[in-house]
């Protein structure tokens, strides 16, 4: 009786009045409501976007007949570009906030001591104003004349170019909008390292550098694991920081994502780049979750 | 500053427009046909019709419950309702052509009594006088909406650095002029991105389109988008013109430009070309909004009541001037509703020259080859960022 | 012992954590070779001396001398010395043989010759061979003490240091791995530092013991010296069950206790001893039939007893204080609970200590 699901028995007969075998335990049972509003609000939305991605391009029914034209104009299009172009700013992003993230993740758990709460809340404050207004604040602070050109020009008399709308602006925004989404699980990483540990490898011999390399990397990998696959998939689902930061200079997938919903009113369009963006980001976090199999790297199995 | 649209520019917030859309396909339109709807009533339409100053007196005087929702591009609307929201809505709100070419047609909206609507119109402005176009249906028998913002909407430059007369003069040519590279930007509405991209290339954007045509476009689409400083929303647009990281935009006009100039950046101006490709050889696209009745099979007894709520002169000072943009409303023909303009408001919507302006546009209209255009641009554009 | 030539001196040896001073100016000198147990209770300091001797916490002031070299300043992983750690602090990450070669790894050793050296120290440490590619956590907690010495000896230092690895472990696998503890000590011959707040632990195992008390070395000793000869209160607790009298000299050699409002005759005292405690030991303490059988004498009640295994242990209540006697099973008493007993002691059995 463990293998009936849930969802066999709310939609067969009262499960009491049916013989034994029909019976869920009081688990599963307490289970049904959750895996019904699961069903609903998670998985027929997504059911629903990979049905339309079946559809007859510009249509708006999803009882047609089903047909692979969206795919193949996706892959015969120059859709790639974007498809690039979004893996191509998540990776540069992940990795430099790894960079970033990593120093400061030792220093929260180690060395700030008492101070790490109130950076820990300061590198928290942003989260809690929307994403959009930050990344205008941005270009309040770039822009001609604005905050940074506008008073290098009033003391040094001079006015650069202004780095707006430009690929490397994009990344920095991002950079700034995830931070928090890597620095946290990796400072988390880092506080998981015991000190002994650490102490134990320096004390038969190891360099910093090996200490590092031998004992931190590896023990802290769970946090820096998490941090990557969730800064990364945000990264790949931006849209934001090119929209606005890099004035459109760059056009990530989700951008035309977007486009195919609202102006082109190409909803099968936009679903099949849906799917097929989920479909590559899934396969990368498995593709790295395979690679890094947390449990391993935590020494239990 | 002109912050107003950042956050219909979410995509988080699209995607739950969609998932509510698909929804709504779903579950919304099953819904009891014998509900009470007389105190309930729903509107489909661009920002401004869906802020409290506009909503909160009709929901206190009728003690209904309104829900607005503001999109800010036509085709959604219609396809919404296209796609089973008919059930839902109960007053749209969309530009020209949309009314009469397309959703009258598909019987998407229904008529209007003629009777008691049609005086309105005599009470505008001179061009909305009774039978006026897009407020008909193609026989001309059938009122199917209500008239109200318009504006003229072609470009919008910065008079510090290319004064009116000669963008007037140079006209759409500005793109045409490879010295203007990286001194524009594109307002992200890609409808009318397309008819810019065909006035630019040299023809008319509202009928069909020759290959040749296509080609052309293709190469213009390529080019602009090219030498495009950046490609923003309206706010962006018009913090890089008072910056001066650009010196024009193209997709712009009264409505995109006004929360600037009324902002006190009067230097900021809304552009109609002398001459272009458009029948008569007018330069300039104008917009003309039409306020229909949804042909929802339950449709709320308060749609048409809305209707004439907005036409009080009061009350349509308010909508031009309601939160966002601030547009021209064609109520400003009635003495009794003009005189509650500022002169600030009428210097910020340009009054001044909105008469000519207007008479130097060809109105929107739908283009029939948009879908090949859109996909060329927006191809167009992905490659300008492959760089 | 002490005609060992020393290994490790310690200087006027002191640390301070901000306003709190750790170590108090520690003088010490451990001989080559020795087995030196630092003991104390949790926060007097111990952890702290063996953490400036590995080269983990560098001193406030002092001077630690290896073999007379001043090493104040050499960092833990260039002194040739190796602590095995309270949690074993073993890389969870990483299989037994790969824990164990990890010292070796880190000086460039052959893989080879690595995994030769490791399964020789698994050998020695009894551990299966099949344990080599085991992840280390999969390890009972005995088999990880022995994962842990062996990654210790593989680094081959001259000291070895111990952090109360122990402490963790049931009694009867911990008293079998005091034993095997002592074993290595002898067949390896390196000098072994260990820390522990058992003194028991400590008096089965070491050479020498040092005696820590908030950030002082309270007394230094041969196991027998610190068990018969405590030179104040603190120590003759420290070691176990014991029985202290708060005393005054009143005359010569006489001690008045006014809690017992008894008097005893005074053992060799320090000079200029005027008020302090008069320890006997559970062992030394006997039940007597008459006042004479005995040079010092109590009487009290029969309170409770307890077997003890071999030996029975006896309290006996005099007034409010409870005195500990112990006899061997044989000898066991076969009195009732309150009936009145006379426990008497050797005035050479006792000894007199300050606070």
């Amino acid at each position: 009786m463990a293998e009936i699901s849930a969802h066999e028995t709310v939609s067969g007969q009262l499960p009491a009045a049916k013989p034994a075998a029909w019976r869920l335990g009081p688990g599963r049972a307490n289970a049904v409501p959750i895996i019904l509003f699961l069903l609903i609000g998670f998985a027929a939305p997504l059911l629903a976007v990979i049905g339309y991605s079946f559809m007859p391009p510009r249509t708006f029914g999803l009882w047609q007949t089903p047909t692979l034209e969206n795919y193949v104009s996706v892959f015969t299009g120059t859709s790639y570009i974007s498809f690039l172009w979004s893996l191509g700013l998540g990776a540069a992003t992940v990795l430099l906030l790894a960079v970033i993230c990593y120093p400061v993740a030792y220093g929260l758990a180690r060395v700030f001591g008492r101070w790490s709460t109130l950076l820990t809340l300061l590198f928290t404050i942003p989260l809690f104003v929307s994403e959009n207004v930050r990344i205008y604040g941005w270009i309040l602070f770039f822009i001609k004349n604005g905050v940074l050109l506008g008073t290098f020009k009033a003391w040094f008399g001079v006015e650069p170019e202004s780095w707006l709308f430009t690929q490397g602006i994009i990344v920095l925004g991002m950079v700034y909008v995830y931070l928090p989404f890597m620095l946290f699980p990796m400072t988390l990483g880092v506080s998981m390292v015991p000190k002994e540990t650490r102490d134990a490898a320096f004390d038969l011999g190891a360099t910093r550098w090996q200490v590092f390399k031998e004992v931190d990397l590896p023990l802290s990998m769970p946090g820096i694991v998490i941090g990557f696959l969730l800064s990364f998939v945000l990264a790949v689902g931006a849209i934001a920081e090119a929209k606005v930061l890099g004035g459109q200079k760059v056009i990530p997938i989700t951008h035309d994502i977007e486009i195919a919903f609202t102006y082109s009113q190409n909803w099968p369009l936009g679903s099949a780049l849906a799917v097929l963006l989920m479909l590559v980001v899934g396969a990368l976090v498995l593709l790295v979750l395979r690679r890094f199999d947390l449990d391993t790297i935590l020494g239990r199995r | 500053m002109f912050t107003s649209k950042l956050s219909r520019r979410n995509f988080m917030q699209q995607s739950a427009l969609w998932a509510s859309a698909f929804a709504a396909g779903g579950t919304l339109g099953v819904r009891s046909a014998m509900a009470d709807r007389s105190k309930e009533l729903n509107i489909l339409c661009w920002e401004g019709y869906n802020s409290a100053q506009v909503l909160d007196p009709f929901r206190e005087s009728s003690g209904a419950t309104v829900k607005a929702e503001s999109l800010t591009n036509d085709p959604t609307m219609i396809n919404r309702l296209r796609a089973g929201e008919i059930n839902v809505w109960d007053l749209i709100n969309v530009n020209n052509p949309w009314a009469r070419e397309v959703m009258w047609p598909e019987k998407l909206i229904k008529p209007l009594d003629r009777a008691r609507f049609e005086p309105y119109y005599e009470k505008m402005l001179p061009a909305f006088k009774p039978p006026y176009k897009w407020a008909l249906d193609g026989s001309g028998q059938e009122l199917i909406g209500m008239a109200q913002r318009f504006g003229p909407y072609s470009f919008v430059v910065n008079t510090d650095k290319i004064s009116k007369e000669s963008a007037e003069d140079q006209g759409w040519d500005l793109w045409n002029d490879s010295a203007n590279a990286g001194k524009y930007g594109i307002l992200e509405s890609d409808d009318w991105n397309v008819f810019n991209l065909c006035c630019i290339a040299g023809f008319d954007p509202f009928k069909e389109h020759s290959d040749d045509e296509v080609a052309k476009f293709t190469d213009a689409a390529k080019r602009v988008f090219k030498g495009a400083k950046l490609v923003g929303d309206i706010a962006t647009m018009n913090q890089a013109l008072v910056s001066g990281e650009i010196d024009f935009h193209m997709t712009g006009g009264t409505y995109s430009v006004s929360p600037a100039r009324a902002d006190g950046a009067t230097n900021l101006r809304a552009i109609t070309p002398k001459k272009g490709p458009m029948a008569g050889g007018k330069g300039g696209i104008a917009w003309i909004e039409i306020t229909s009745v949804v042909n929802n099979p339950d449709v709320s007894p308060l749609a048409e009541q809305f209707l004439e709520y907005v036409q009080d002169p009061e009350m349509s000072h308010t909508v031009a001037f309601a939160e966002g943009t601030f547009n021209p409303v064609s109520q400003m023909g009635n003495p009794d509703c003009f005189k509650l303009f500022t002169k600030e408001e009428l210097d910020a919507i340009q009054w001044d020259t909105l008469e000519e302006e207007m008479a130097a546009s060809a109105e929107y209209d739908i283009v029939p080859d948009y879908d090949k255009l859109l996909d060329i641009m927006t191809s167009a554009k992905r490659e300008a960022s492959g760089g | 012992m002490t005609t060992r030539s020393p290994v490790i001196d310690l200087r006027q040896i002191t640390k301070r954590f901000g306003n709190f001073t750790a170590v108090h100016s520690i003088d010490l000198s451990i001989g080559e070779g020795e087995f030196f147990t630092i003991v104390g209770p949790s926060g007097s300091g111990k952890t702290t001396v063996l953490r400036m001797l590995a080269g983990l916490e560098s001193p406030t002031g002092g001077d630690i001398l290896l073999r007379g070299q001043r090493i104040n300043d050499v960092p833990a992983n260039r002194r040739p010395t190796c602590m095995v750690f309270q949690s074993l602090a073993l890389f969870p990450h990483r299989t037994v043989g790969q824990n164990i070669e990890f010292p070796l790894k880190i000086r460039d050793v052959a893989p080879e010759e690595r995994r030769k050296r490791a399964l020789q120290l698994m050998a020695q440490l009894r551990l299966p061979e099949s344990y080599y590619g085991k992840n280390v956590t999969k390890c009972s907690g005995g088999e990880r003490q022995r994962v842990a010495l062996a990654r210790a000896l593989a680094y081959n230092p001259d000291i070895l240091f111990f952090d109360e690895p122990l402490s963790a472990i049931d009694y009867k696998l911990r008293k079998t791995l005091e034993k095997e503890l002592k074993d290595i000590h002898r067949e390896t011959g390196k000098t072994f530092i260990y820390i522990t707040h058992s003194l028991e632990e400590a008096m089965v195992m070491s050479d020498r013991i040092g005696v820590m008390r908030q950030g002082r070395l309270v007394q230094v000793g041969t196991p027998n010296e610190i068990y018969t000869a405590p030179n104040s209160k603190f120590v003759s607790e420290f070691i176990g069950d014991v029985n202290i009298v708060p005393v005054r000299l009143v005359n010569g050699n006489t001690l008045q206790s006014d809690e017992l409002g008894a008097q005893f005759v005074a053992p060799p005292m320090p000079s200029g001893f005027a008020a302090g405690h008069l320890v006997v030991r559970p062992e030394s303490l006997r039940i007597i039939e008459r006042r004479e059988d005995a040079e010092n004498a109590l009487r009290g009640k029969l309170y409770n007893e307890y077997a003890l295994g071999s030996r029975i242990q006896y309290q006996v209540r005099v007034g409010e204080q409870v005195f500990i006697v112990e006899r061997l099973r044989q000898q066991a008493l076969g009195k009732q609970r309150d009936s009145d007993v006379l426990i008497g002691w050797n005035t050479a059995d006792s000894i007199l200590v300050g606070d």
